[in-house]
């Protein structure tokens, strides 16, 4: 317990305002706290040991000792594997608590691509990166479960992203099919630990890569033609979707990176779909069967997420960022009979979702989001600046009163906060 | 249900030792039961983040004139071999299906058909090397190479499509040797 913490204690108590019987538990209950941390500590740097020592064995490896005989660098090869299977059996056996297994769960994940680099290395085997990587996932992944390593979950997802980075990215490269099942393995464990363990760090920061790696790796699946946009949008419509279920909802905005990637990704792609060129290209373009198939999946799953949260009413309010993509959607399908009225309409739609931020920041009284949603309108007028034929003075005074704006709805938001905590204290002086 | 997860783990453990052992056992087969083949080449020298420092074998042998047309010339082709008359490997034919053939073969990756000649890639184009020597390899092959006739080879042993490099070789030397008296020499 620290001492300002003590010393606002005794200031409580001193003035009546907690019993020394309440001020005696509060102390017990933060020590039992405290107590729980070494573990926690432990565990922390038992990983950092073992991530550090599993780099090292493959630098050192990589240094190629040639001066050495290659039946002693086979059997080097298998060191650092062996060890970290012996590791993980004691663990694992003894029972051992979370320090060691995560560290020695750790460690032999790196050791077994350590010692398939090291065998390549002996024989000058050529294999192309991603199959070594694909390897190294296909025979690591069980071990989340087998062990329920939280940190081998993670560096499956950092090995299964890179993976498909490797093998998608580059000229005419073929899509990473072989990612969508790794990705799939790694979520019986995410439901099972959102159902015990929602609170937890390792569930919040899941909470952020889990979403980070689609989003890093679906263009490996696109064309790079129009037809990415929308599927990005989808992917962000599917996200934004999942975050408003109540176990992600319920959670603090920095715990969501489904809300918070699923409305920036959003409002990305719909500023780049109010241009003219975009709307210009779609009804140019003829797609194959694949990329039709490909685009119509998050969007299909958005829709899925979107009919789920309403059917089990987890929809309080109306909330126009779940339905963005589907706004987008519908136009797109109907670009066919003529594309103006598509760029009015998602230039409507971008403005709208910024006047809808302003809105669920002011009421719930977050700096961050209201200003978010100014700045989202600011970057579609400077957006309309350039493309637009717009008289100097009207720009001129849309850049005066979006300026206004962001002083006007700061200073409301100010205005609201203090009269609330003016009532709260009425309030209180009336209860005393 | 523990004693379940535990004959699990000792299976997956068991896969781990197996796929680098086999992929040793492969290696080893090839080089003891294989046959030699000496490839002309010229070594490069880029990284890899995990394996470390290698080189690159540009090999002489990368194309092979065919009377066939082919529709699509992507993709794997299966090359045969011989030796010449100076013992360095040549090629016999290219053929996009296994033939009965009893020359010993690798598996190339096409690049491209011009004119009716097959141009490939051989897969065997990675040489390990001390991450001290590697770009020196580079540089002694490169100067050895302009101021005298040397020959620059890879050995390569093969056996049912397998190649394993054994080595690379300056004149019968090994590339390892030859860089360390370059190194002292300079």
């Amino acid at each position: 317990m620290n001492s300002k913490f003590e010393r606002e204690l005794s200031e409580l108590l001193e003035q009546n305002i907690i019993t020394s019987d309440t001020a005696q538990k509060i102390t017990a209950y933060y020590h039992t706290k405290e107590e729980a941390k070494p573990n926690r500590l432990f565990t922390i740097f038992g990983v950092l040991g073992a991530l550090l020592s599993g780099l090292g064995v493959i630098l050192i490896i990589a240094h190629n000792w040639d001066e050495m005989p290659k039946n002693l660098k086979t059997i080097f090869a298998f060191l650092p594997l062996i060890i970290g299977q012996i590791s993980c059996a004691y663990s694992f056996i003894k029972k051992k608590g979370g320090a060691w297994i995560e560290s020695s769960a750790t460690f032999l994940i790196l050791s077994v691509g350590a010692t398939i680099s090291l065998v390549s290395q002996i024989y000058n085997i050529p294999g192309n990166f991603s199959n070594f990587l694909l390897v190294w996932i296909a025979i690591t992944a069980p071990l989340m479960y087998l062990l329920r390593s939280n940190i081998a979950v993670l560096l499956h997802l950092v090995l299964i992203t890179w993976y498909a980075c490797e093998l998608g990215y580059g000229y005419r490269s073929p899509m990473p099919w072989w990612y969508l099942p790794l990705l799939a393995w790694v979520v019986p464990y995410y439901i099972r630990l959102q159902k015990q363990e929602a609170q937890s760090n390792i569930a919040g920061v899941l909470n952020w890569l889990l979403p980070l790696s689609p989003i890093i790796v679906l263009g490996t699946f696109t064309s790079g033609d129009i037809s990415s946009f929308l599927m990005y949008l989808g992917l962000f419509g599917l996200l934004y979707n999942l975050g408003e279920l109540p176990q992600f909802k319920n959670q603090k905005l920095r715990r969501n990176g489904y809300t918070v990637m699923g409305s920036l990704g959003t409002i990305t792609i719909l500023m780049v779909l109010t241009f003219e060129w975009f709307w210009k290209d779609a009804t140019r373009d003829s797609y194959e069967q694949i990329n039709i198939m490909l685009t119509s999946i998050p969007f299909l799953a958005a829709f899925a997420v979107l009919i789920y949260v309403h059917l089990k009413k987890h929809v309080k309010t109306f909330n126009l960022f779940q339905y963005a993509f589907l706004v987008v959607g519908i136009l797109y399908l109907t670009n066919h009979l003529g594309y103006i009225h598509n760029i009015i309409l998602t230039n409507i739609l971008v403005a709208a979702l910024g006047l809808f931020a302003i809105r669920i920041g002011i009421n719930k009284s977050s700096y961050a989001i209201l200003n978010y949603g100014l700045l989202t309108i600011t970057v579609l007028i400077v957006c309309r600046f350039f493309d637009t034929n717009l008289d100097f003075i009207i720009r001129g005074i849309l850049f005066i009163s979006v300026g206004a704006g962001f002083f006007f709805a700061n200073y409301l938001l100010l205005k609201k906060q203090r009269k609330s905590v003016l009532e709260n204290n009425t309030k209180e002086e009336n209860n005393a | 249900m523990r004693n379940i997860l535990t004959a699990f783990l000792f299976i997956l453990f068991a896969v781990q030792l197996f796929v680098p052992a086999q992929m040793i056992y492969q290696q080893e087969d090839t080089l003891v039961t294989g046959t030699a083949y000496k490839f002309k080449t010229r070594p490069i020298d880029p990284t890899d983040p995990f394996r470390g420092k290698y080189i690159t074998l540009n090999y002489e042998l990368n194309s092979f004139q065919t009377n066939e047309d082919w529709n699509d010339y992507t993709g794997n082709v299966f090359v045969y071999l011989t030796t010449d008359t100076e013992g360095f490997a040549s090629v016999e034919t290219v053929s996009k299906t296994l033939l009965d053939n009893e020359n010993d073969y690798v598996i190339a990756e096409s690049n491209y058909n011009y004119t009716k000649t097959v141009n490939f890639n051989l897969p065997f184009n990675r040489f390990y090397m001390n991450e001290n020597k590697a770009y020196a390899a580079e540089v002694s092959v490169q100067n050895a190479q302009r101021d005298s006739i040397k020959t620059c080879y890879g050995l390569v042993y093969v056996k049912d499509g397998t190649a394993v490099l054994d080595n690379v070789f300056i004149d019968d030397m090994p590339i390892q040797q030859f860089v360390t008296e370059f190194q002292n020499e300079n």
